[in-house]
């Protein structure tokens, strides 16, 4: 984003909003820090600038710095990496795409989540030893199309600031503490960010959850709060 | 993505936050069904959501009405509302169960309550997931006091600093908790952010001669 030099009135009431802060005023005038901004768009929705004065200059739409908007921006809908939003729907209506089955288990690993950010680069460190081992990352989230096929970071990309990038896979459950445990391992190798861990996974017919005994052998908290498909969607999948 | 997961808190104030989203899934069951998204939202709205909006128009805490919600939906439509007790989302799966419209019904919130409102409806829920927190360079993050407030908006639209502030401005009696609490979910575009939640988050920080 850029600020109309000519509107602008130095206030400042802007600064608390950029999540970034990616903002700041010098002379009576608001400047952005290119490389900090990752084109969420708040600055521009906010109202409490005085002047309006936040425009979208064309380039934010422009190929490599198109993707910062693509993971950045909730409201976006140009289509820069072939895929709408961070993600896929993964549980929200997994009761009719059977997305992910039974004997299956879900990994949604949103790097710079919460409040950081991101260099698309950063996802690397679970990316490379994800493919190493063979899985397969999600085809139709929009971080997999920056990927080369050894998981690493395309060049033109990698150096992008984002808000944040979901790694999303699914692995036969026989895989899961091997998988867990290198995601384990790969979170002491996140220097630079951090990542929001989301496990997706079917209800066993009992309603007990597999992966808790799993995630309680390796050590691994497993908080209150969770989303819940609770199997209304028709035509039902029982996969 | 998951924006509605890995809200932070404690178990009494989480316990004032369910987030509803009712998804017509692309290529299956999404043809057509505009209108069936818009009665949900109609029943839904009638149990009292605290919060509602979506991406393409923004929220009613911004002063956007459910009628915009209803006129602004894709042709993958989907709604989204938070409740701020178990009690409304129990009457939202009565409502929606009565309704049986075939569109994915999933629930953000206290996974055990949850599962107890299923149970007590007889649904054996489908899937679930479960937030296994943060990992990385947690040194980075904001306090806990901070975090617990801005994983309300899981887009990360809504910043420390503006958190802070609104704090400060609390404190200073330059704003009432119910005013901060607006302030801060403003930049949240989908809805998810909790507004009835935030107020007793920011009740403390009241300076003493206003109690
Ligand atoms: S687009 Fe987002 S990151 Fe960039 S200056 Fe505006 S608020 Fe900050
Ligand atoms: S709020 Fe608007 S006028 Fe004030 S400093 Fe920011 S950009 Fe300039």
């Amino acid at each position: 984003m850029k600020v109309n030099q000519e509107l602008c009135v130095g206030c400042g009431k802007c600064l608390p909003f950029c999540p970034q802060g990616a903002i700041h005023v010098e002379n009576r005038k608001a400047f952005i820090d290119q490389d900090a901004c990752v084109e969420c768009g708040i600055c521009v929705r906010q109202i409490e600038c005085p002047r309006k004065a936040f425009y979208e200059p064309p380039e934010v739409n422009e190929w490599p710095r198109s993707v910062r908007k693509v993971f950045g921006d909730p409201t976006e809908k140009h289509q820069s990496t072939g895929v709408r939003g961070r993600g896929t729907e993964e549980v929200k209506t997994n009761d009719v795409t059977g997305r992910v089955k039974r004997g299956e288990i879900g990994f949604a690993l949103e790097f710079g989540r919460p409040s950081i950010g991101t260099k698309v680069k950063e996802v690397e460190v679970v990316t490379i030893p994800l493919v190493e081992k063979g899985v397969v990352l999600e085809p139709c989230n929009p971080l997999t199309s920056l990927l080369d096929e050894t998981g690493r970071v395309r060049d033109d990309v990698r150096e992008e600031k984002i808000l944040s990038a979901i790694v999303e896979f699914a692995v036969p459950f026989e895989r899961f503490e091997e998988i867990a445990a290198l995601v384990y391992d790969a979170a002491k190798h996140c220097k630079n960010t951090v990542f929001s861990w989301g496990l997706v996974v079917r209800y066993e017919e009992d309603g007990t959850i597999a992966a808790v005994p799993v995630l309680e052998k390796l050590g691994i908290h497993i908080p209150k709060n969770a989303k819940v498909n609770v199997g209304l969607g028709k035509p039902f999948c029982n996969e | 993505m998951s924006h509605s997961l890995h809200r932070r808190g404690t178990a009494e104030s989480l316990s004032h936050d369910y987030i509803l989203l009712v998804t017509a899934a692309a290529g299956i069951n999404a043809a057509g069904s505009k209108d069936k998204l818009r009665r949900v939202l109609d029943v839904v709205w009638e149990v009292g959501p605290v919060n509602t909006g979506s991406n393409e128009v923004g929220t009613i805490l911004s002063g956007v009405s459910i009628e915009e919600i209803k006129a602004g939906f894709t042709e993958i439509p989907r709604v989204r509302c938070v409740f701020d007790s178990a009690d409304k989302m129990r009457e939202v799966i009565r409502r929606l169960l009565e309704m049986d419209l075939g569109i994915s019904v999933t629930v953000s919130g206290p996974r055990l309550e949850i599962e107890k409102i299923c149970a007590e409806f007889g649904i054996k829920p489908h899937s679930v997931n479960l937030s296994l927190d943060i990992w990385g360079k947690k040194n980075e993050l904001p306090e806990e006091e901070i975090l617990e407030f801005i994983t309300m908006c899981g887009h990360g639209m809504i910043s420390r600093s503006l958190v802070v502030d609104c704090i400060e401005k609390v404190k200073a009696g330059r704003l009432t908790p119910e005013q901060a609490a607006v302030r801060m979910g403003s930049p949240c575009v989908c809805g998810f952010y909790n507004p009835t939640r935030a107020i007793p988050m920011l009740q403390k920080y009241v300076p003493a001669e206003k109690h």
